[in-house]
């Protein structure tokens, strides 16, 4: 096919794109079920037979530079959000090409959000409720009718919730407080079940693995409970030199990831928190660690994103306990977010003195290239969470508001990113000995 | 075209990348006037080439141009470009209707030792001249590009491109992604996509029509130009 023909010089030319459009098919619907692996093969494919009349590969790229348009876009929010609404669903039915919203689907009004950076003060968990703590109130929001319920309210004008986290199987919400309290509250009934204790300061970071609840303090501590046992106190780790800010436990629940605000950030084993030794101690960080997101189609992998004075995501390898790739943001990081449908992750920013202030912005993984930005915030973002079908974020700003952007779609089947022999491999560990 | 003996010009690989670069421009002005994407109101008339050609005045679509040229030109210069293609959709359903495709053949020896060629300025300038009318005169065969089906096919133009089938004049929204018509750049695999670029599909027509133009070279740079469309119902198979 590459070579020319004697009689048609320039049949390469023709072929390819005969080639191409019978290949790709595209008049055909768009296949959803096939996997991640065909999806793989398919390229590896493509690629191998995109080769010129000189047998030499080549990639394409389309030019999104300048708008061509000398219409200034529309500025109101309202009205943007509509139209692009309309453009975004009917643009996103015919190619399988990304495409990001300008506008958000949803604003939700969150007055008396405290404009706190260390806080985590959302959680949508798999019952499709989102739980967020405005001030010293905590509300659930169902987004399948939009309800609104108040689940509760802090007296007194001296504490309030820092830290919010919905169980794996969203029966029990964990509920961390500015005067170092934890508590667990099952949402079904609107009850408190327990109240955990062991920290001395307050506590901005939590996180969940089957039946254990981490929690990480201003104390400097992080402490794993057990939430069936009565003594809940499973280990008590003091490594940080400051407040833990960031706590992900790995897609497998066998490595714990905690950021902190001394700029380090630790990997810990399930299986030796007891003995508080680390696996990986990583300062590459100028700035606090407070956004952390696991890579849901590498389980080794996590993103890491660094305070003002830092602004760098960068990519680990937690089993070498090696940098891949770090890019600079130039913005305070205040959350990641992977997506699973596509092969990018999402960062949302704060701060900054030269770019990407109060903006999302979405990565090609692992390329690390910045595929667009989109947010219209008027100040800082200070918390993102995913939606349980994996397409959609929110973004928690110091302007009061939740905005919601569709912007993780077109989905894929399922999660199913990773390759079904890592899913055949992995196992959940017990977490403590 | 039979060479005469005229004087000859040195070109260099910077010289010839300006060239293809600044034909490319002209190229992607005359297709966008002649196929009609935005109003003839909004082009204005210079001479180049030996011939008039128009020009959009609209800021968008001229930054849009000149920073599109400005990267042609330096992957030219790196020998890494392989082809250009404008790629025109219908705004309502996205649909490939027509692809401009120029394709580049670079003398690799250039590029690598530096040298320069000769070829008289005047030749090259026939030879773009040339592709000129052709895409001109491309308006006589090409299917209208308004919504499917719902003019009849000219089979003469008679000069004016609005007789083609006016396009939908009014611009859409800017949104990052969707717009009547694309440029895609086929590179060497080497090349890093930039920021104001994406990694994209070739945006291929099914069952495509194609007609090859002129092409014209350097000596360093030989552009050949190709332009498939989407088979229009009216013709007679």
């Amino acid at each position: 096919m590459q070579k020319g023909d004697r009689f048609i010089p320039n049949r390469s030319l023709m072929d390819l794109d005969r080639a191409h459009g019978l290949l790709t098919n595209r008049t055909a619907p768009f296949n959803a079920t096939s996997s991640f692996n065909q999806e793989a093969y398919r390229q590896k494919l493509i690629e191998n037979l995109t080769l010129d009349s000189q047998g030499r590969p080549f990639k394409i790229m389309v030019f999104r530079g300048s708008p061509k348009s000398s219409q200034k876009p529309i500025r109101f929010v309202d009205e943007l959000r509509q139209e692009v609404a309309s453009i975004f669903d009917n643009d996103c039915k015919q190619t399988p090409y990304r495409c990001i919203p300008k506008g958000e689907k949803r604003v939700l009004d969150a007055p008396k959000l405290r404009n706190d950076y260390y806080a985590n003060i959302m959680s949508w968990g798999k019952n499709n409720i989102l739980a967020v703590a405005l001030g010293p109130e905590l509300y659930l929001w169902n987004s399948e009718d939009q309800r609104v319920h108040k689940l509760l309210q802090v007296p007194g004008g001296n504490d309030w919730p820092t830290s919010v986290t919905w169980s794996e199987d969203a029966r029990t919400l964990a509920v961390g407080y500015m005067c170092s309290s934890l508590q667990l509250w099952d949402v079904e009934s609107s009850k408190l079940i327990r109240n955990l204790e062991g920290h001395s300061g307050r506590i901005a970071s939590t996180a969940w693995n089957g039946r254990i609840l981490t929690s990480g303090s201003r104390d400097k501590s992080i402490i794993n409970h057990d939430v069936r046992a009565a003594n809940n106190l499973a280990s008590c780790i003091k490594r940080h030199a400051d407040e833990v800010c960031g706590l992900k436990w790995s897609t497998e629940g066998n490595r714990l990831a905690s950021g902190g605000n001394e700029n380090l950030l630790y990997i810990w084993e399930a299986s030796k928190m007891s003995s508080s030794k680390f696996l990986h101690r990583l300062s590459d960080h100028c700035a606090a660690v407070k956004a952390l997101a696991w890579c849901p189609y590498q389980y080794n992998v996590l993103a890491s994103g660094g305070g003002l004075s830092d602004g760098c995501i960068k990519i680990w390898n937690t089993q070498k306990g090696v940098c891949i790739n770090s890019i600079e943001t130039k913005a305070q990081i205040c959350g990641l977010e992977w997506n699973r449908h596509h092969k990018e992750i999402l960062s949302g920013h704060g701060y900054s003195i030269r770019e990407n202030q109060n903006k999302l912005c979405l990565w090609k993984y692992p390329s690390m290239t910045k595929v667009g930005e989109l947010g219209n915030h008027k100040s800082r973002i200070i918390n993102l969470c995913q939606s349980p079908d994996g397409l959609t974020v929110i973004s928690a700003g110091a302007d009061e508001t939740l905005r919601f952007w569709d912007v993780f779609g077109p989905p894929t089947a399922g999660n199913l990113m990773v390759s079904d022999l890592q899913g055949l491999l992995s196992f959940r560990t017990s977490v403590l000995r | 075209m039979a060479s005469r003996s005229v004087a000859k010009d040195i070109i260099t690989l910077r010289g010839s990348a300006a060239i293809v670069s600044e034909f490319f421009g002209y190229a992607a002005n005359s297709i966008l006037y002649n196929r009609g994407v935005y109003p003839e109101e909004s082009f204005a008339k210079v001479k180049k080439y030996g011939l008039p050609m128009l020009l959009t005045q609209d800021e968008g679509v001229k930054s849009f141009i000149s920073n599109l040229t400005a990267q042609l030109s330096e992957w030219l210069e790196a020998g890494k470009l392989q082809r250009v293609v404008l790629v025109i959709m219908s705004k309502a359903s996205n649909e490939v209707l027509e692809r401009w495709n120029f394709s580049i053949e670079t003398d690799g020896e250039v590029v690598e030792k530096g040298v320069s060629r000769e070829k008289s300025d005047k030749e090259i300038m026939r030879e773009i001249q040339a592709i000129m009318r052709q895409i001109a005169s491309s308006i006589t065969y090409l299917p209208c590009l308004d919504e499917p089906f719902s003019c009849p096919h000219t089979s003469f133009g008679h000069g004016s491109s609005s007789s083609a089938g006016g396009f939908i004049v009014s611009l859409p929204l800017d949104v990052l992604f969707t717009g009547v018509f694309d440029v895609l750049a086929y590179t060497d695999t080497d090349v890093a996509v930039p920021f104001t670029w994406i990694e994209s599909d070739p945006k291929l027509i099914a069952n495509p029509q194609m007609v090859k133009l002129h092409s014209f070279d350097t000596k360093i740079h030989k552009v050949d130009t190709l332009v498939s469309y989407k088979n229009d119902e009216w013709d007679e198979q």
